[in-house]
């Protein structure tokens, strides 16, 4: 296998319903994606593009098929294993943030490494927070931060544990035109920076465009 | 249907988990409000049937009344019918007790003992007996026959020697199983011997009256009323016998009412604020439930309708469920009354006829309507704040709500690292109220639960039992005053020759299994105060001297003072009824001794509240020592066999048959108190816990409440943390950590206040002698229970909780949108 490939899927599947009601969200797709690199997943509301993030994230299983991170069958794991698998190598951005509403900024981010039991490096997150910008407001409350402050938390929550990679589900789609563009390039840029590879879905072509790769789906398939 | 009726009916079903939990905790709220007052209801039903039939139906009975105050007291107005007994003598039977009254017609039917054959006696040489009289004299004899009777009379005071005397039977009496097991009757004589027997001068008469008075009216006045004409015809208080049996049976005792009223507030409250906390706890999401109901045009009447009937819905189906559990609950609990008592009584026996008669209903209407109206009543008053917040709501304040006043903090210093203990502080740290609600609506059952322990704890059968008795056994002589017969029956004569002498506690120290032999010395005593009432003083041994001296409750003196015999101690119950008898008095002791009385000065230097064990209704304290030193004989009065095991078959048999030779000894054993108190408190136990087992099932509804709540509105949250990869176990053990929370603030506060209050409780119980109260013991039991108990349905939730979230992939549960 080619070291450089973080991500592998082969052939996954994932239908739901039946009959009439048959959704195929994801149908016989399989990719490679480098590592280092920015890829964008596009395709329209319905063609199964979040589905398939899930599945490479873990979120979900899939009915048949392999994805393979750093070499890694996720779904040969069991919960357990797979969920402290998600938190090493895995770093997710939402759509719509997903922040806890009880943890400050600073506690929001170092929240993955206190589940991996890790020590936190306090000049690194630091650094982090000053490079997304938000250095003066580690001890803020989620609920007083602005749509495109709290993105930026949450894509420093993603860095921060130094995933193999990060998955973001439409990270602009709630903010404004202008945000969004801020938003692009700090992710860009920290991937650059700390050398992640990034896999984005988005329905947006010109925020796909900033991508090394695009990939397209449609109806669950790769185009 | 109403568009408010059928949005109340489509939200009760939305929020089903929520709404089932309520459900139960207003099941289980009707269930006792049903259950209590029916119970209460049926068992006083049930005693009076039997009591009604059992029990003599005079209200009063004026003893020691002259002949002359005896004619003009029939016939005073409040009087609605009286009838006249003397008692005349007693039989001298070896071992049965047999007394010979005279009763006329009227006493004798409202004494329910009319002669189940024959007539009652008028010349008078006949007399009315009974099988089990025939078999004591060991003769037999029909209507028309002859017996030949052995008789004592009543003359000058006391029972006179003995005479003997040939009767004709005119009537048979019924024997009840009681009177042939303890062997004592009544046999009834003429008034012409009664007369013929008891010199004129000192005939006196038992007046049995029924005073007027209707069905309602309350015992109390009955009570006042008989006092009213006592005191007219100058007649002591002391010798009124009021039958409180029969009027508690037949009219209102007045602590009835507010005791099962009290109850049911009890029950009320608790209800109220279970189904309050559970609102409340997830008013949060339903807040803005209601505000998008408000934004597309609901009006505030409506929105406090819907909040109203969906309440309304969850009690139509859980009220009649508690009705039915109740009837059941009712129903076993009465038809099972006569098995909770045990022993042989007239009244067990007519009791338990009356159930298998089916003689009391069951079943009681107006506690349905009562229990109906008084759930309905606690849903209505829980559900007004949750009407009031929920209806109060702006449009957008709704859409923004975060549940109370509180804002939301803008900024918080945090922690620089965080682990899963930290997370559960925060979030517990989020919601202070809500946990506060949760954690006090659980406690107030808890802290009650306490309390009522703390009082049973320290009114265990075994306590009772070491109370009322030292040791494992007490002998004592056969004390009798007045009867001519046995004249050494007196105390003064048993001190000249008492049998509770050196050899016998020698013999008693030299048995397999005795530690020692506690020896208490009493003399027959009085005080001017006291009039013709005697009173024993109380010879306390050295071993006593530390309980002596700390149960005072006011003023001091120290064992060695009382050794002088110029102190004493003056038991709280005296002082009760002599008012006078308190600390600082001087007063002058008329004592007895042998033969011998005379006067000497005490000075009482303290009032004490002791175990009847240690009183033996002997009421004036002093040292063994200075007893014996005022007493010219042995004053031994009580041997107390301090023994390895408070029961043990060989050294009671032994003991037993050591007191049946002697011929004037008796025994009372530790075993024979713990069996009484143990039977008695059985009962109370069960029923108490019972009670407050439901409260407790109650409260625990909240907790469920709050654990789903807590996870369910955080679906999105806890689904967020399992995708930044927070495992299922680390997920269970936040779980399992903010439950603990709950537990551990419940338990510190029913266990911790309810230590503290069960405290001052029995402070209360032991000034009243509630159930032998004296000595405080820490309800460690039921401590344990409620800890156990939370502790397990703590963890089994957490466990069903895991489970739930589970079931949603964790896609599902990130994606959730409220």
């Amino acid at each position: 296998m080619d070291t450089n490939i973080i991500l592998q899927l082969e052939n996954l599947v994932k239908y739901y319903g039946s009959g009439e009601n048959l959704v195929r969200a994801v149908d016989h797709t399989s990719l490679e994606v480098e590592r280092g690199r920015f890829t964008a997943i596009v395709g329209r509301s319905g063609s199964g593009k979040s589905t398939l993030l899930h599945l490479i994230g873990g979120l979900d299983r899939p009915d048949e098929g392999r994805v393979l991170i750093d070499g890694t069958d996720i779904f040969a794991l069991k919960d357990e294993r797979l969920a402290q698998f998600r938190r090493k190598k895995i770093g997710f951005v939402f759509q719509d943030y997903n922040l806890i509403a009880s943890l400050n900024v600073w506690e929001n981010l170092v929240l993955p490494l206190g589940l991996d039991n890790r020590r936190v490096d306090v000049a690194e997150v630091n650094a982090i927070l000053q490079k997304i910008g938000l250095e003066d407001k580690k001890n803020a409350m989620p609920n007083v931060l602005s749509g495109g402050q709290k993105q930026r938390t949450a894509i420093a929550r993603a860095l921060v544990s130094k995933p193999a990679i990060i998955l973001a589900d439409e990270p602009t789609g709630n903010l404004d035109s202008q945000t969004e563009m801020e938003v692009m390039s700090l992710l860009k840029n920290c991937v650059q920076e700390f050398g992640q590879t990034l896999v984005m879905i988005t329905h947006d072509e010109t925020i796909a465009q900033m991508a090394d790769r695009i990939i397209e789906i449609e109806d669950g398939k790769v185009v | 249907m109403k568009m408010t009726t059928r949005v109340a009916f489509d939200n009760m079903k939305y929020h089903r988990s929520k709404n089932i939990l309520i459900g139960i905790a207003i099941m289980l709220t009707t269930f006792l409000l049903y259950v209590v007052p029916s119970v209460g209801k049926g068992m006083i039903d049930t005693q009076n049937a039997a009591v009604n039939k059992a029990y003599p139906t005079w209200h009063a009975m004026y003893r020691d009344v002259d002949a002359d105050t005896a004619q003009k007291l029939v016939l005073h107005h409040d009087i609605e019918q009286s009838g006249l007994m003397v008692h005349v003598g007693e039989m001298m039977l070896g071992k049965a007790t047999v007394s010979l009254m005279y009763l006329d017609e009227s006493a004798a039917g409202l004494y329910r003992v009319m002669p189940e054959r024959g007539r009652l006696p008028e010349a008078e040489d006949e007399i009315v007996v009974s099988q089990g009289i025939l078999e004591a004299l060991g003769q037999q004899a029909d209507i028309g026959d002859t017996v030949r009777v052995p008789y004592q009379v009543y003359r000058d005071g006391g029972l006179d020697y003995g005479q003997e005397k040939e009767f004709r039977v005119c009537g048979f009496l019924a024997d009840s199983d009681l009177s042939r097991e303890q062997k004592v009757y009544t046999a009834f004589v003429s008034k012409p011997f009664a007369k013929m027997e008891i010199p004129q001068e000192q005939l006196t008469y038992r007046i049995l009256a029924r005073v007027n008075g209707n069905n309602g009216v309350m015992t109390t006045a009955f009570e006042e009323q008989i006092n009213n004409i006592a005191h007219q015809f100058g007649i002591d208080e002391k010798q009124i016998r009021i039958n409180d049996d029969y009027l508690w049976a037949n009219y209102i005792d007045p602590s009835t009412v507010p005791m099962i009223a009290g109850l049911m507030l009890i029950i009320m409250a608790a209800g109220i604020i279970t189904i309050y906390s559970i609102y409340y706890v997830s008013i949060n999401q339903r807040v803005q439930e209601f505000g998008r109901l408000k934004a597309i045009g609901a009006t505030k009447r409506q929105l406090r309708q819907i909040v109203l009937r969906e309440g309304l819905w969850v009690a139509a189906i859980a009220i009649p469920a508690g009705l039915l559990l109740g009837t059941a609950a009712v129903k076993i609990v009465l038809l099972n009354l006569g098995n909770f008592a045990t022993g042989v009584s007239v009244y067990l026996t007519v009791l338990r006829q009356v159930i298998a008669d089916g003689e009391v209903p069951t079943v009681y209407p107006w506690a349905y309507v009562l229990a109906v109206a008084i759930a309905l009543c606690s849903v209505y008053l829980s559900l007004l704040k949750p009407m009031r917040t929920l209806s109060g709501v702006s449009e957008v304040e709704a859409m923004r709500y975060r549940g109370g006043a509180k804002k939301a903090k803008a900024w918080r210093k945090g922690f620089t690292e965080l682990n899963i203990w930290r997370l559960t502080m925060r979030n517990l740290a989020d919601n202070k109220r809500k946990s506060a609600v949760t954690i006090a609506s659980m406690a107030i059952t808890g802290v009650l639960l306490m309390v009522v322990a703390t009082v049973l704890s320290c009114a265990s059968p075994k306590l009772c039992a070491d109370n009322t008795i030292l040791g494992a056994y007490e002998l004592s002589p056969i004390v009798e005053q007045n009867n001519r017969e046995h004249p050494e029956r007196e105390w003064g004569k048993i001190q000249q020759d008492n049998p509770l002498n050196e050899t016998l506690k020698a013999q008693l120290e030299h048995l397999d299994g005795v530690q020692r032999v506690d020896v208490f010395s009493e003399l027959h005593v009085r005080t001017d105060v006291m009039e013709e009432d005697w009173n024993y003083l109380n010879g306390v041994p050295e071993e006593y001297a530390q309980e002596l001296e700390r149960d005072i409750i006011r003023g001091a003196v120290t064992y060695e003072e009382l050794k002088s015999g110029d102190k004493v101690i003056v038991d709280s119950i005296l002082t009760c009824w002599y008012p006078e008898l308190d600390v600082g008095a001087k007063v002058k002791l008329t004592i007895q001794d042998g033969d011998r009385m005379f006067e000497k000065e005490v000075e009482i230097a303290a009032v004490g509240n002791y175990r009847m064990g240690l009183s033996n209704y002997a009421f004036i304290y002093m040292a063994k020592e200075a007893v014996d030193a005022l007493s010219d004989y042995n004053s031994s009065r009580y041997f107390h066999v301090i023994a390895d095991e408070k029961y043990e078959p060989a050294l009671a048999r032994t003991l037993e048959e050591l007191v049946l030779d002697s011929g004037n000894l008796e025994l009372r054993t530790w075993q024979q108190q713990y069996a009484y108190w143990k039977n008695n408190m059985a009962v109370v136990g069960c029923a108490c816990y019972v009670f407050l087992g439901i409260l407790a099932a109650c409260s625990v509804m909240n907790l469920i409440n709050t654990m789903i709540n807590s996870v369910h509105v955080r679906r999105k949250e806890l689904g967020m943390l399992q995708a930044i990869g927070m495992s299922d176990r680390q997920l269970g053990k936040m779980l399992r950590l903010e439950a603990l929370f709950y537990t551990f603030g419940t338990l510190a506060v029913s266990v911790g206040l309810g230590s503290l209050l069960g405290y001052p409780v029995f402070l209360y119980a032991k000034a009243e002698k509630m159930l032998e109260i004296t000595t405080y013991r820490y309800p460690f039991a039921a401590a344990v229970i409620v800890s156990v108990t939370l502790f397990a349905v703590q963890e089994i939730l957490t466990l069903a909780l895991v489970k739930s979230v589970r079931k949603d992939t964790l896609i599902e549960r990130v994606r959730f949108r409220e």
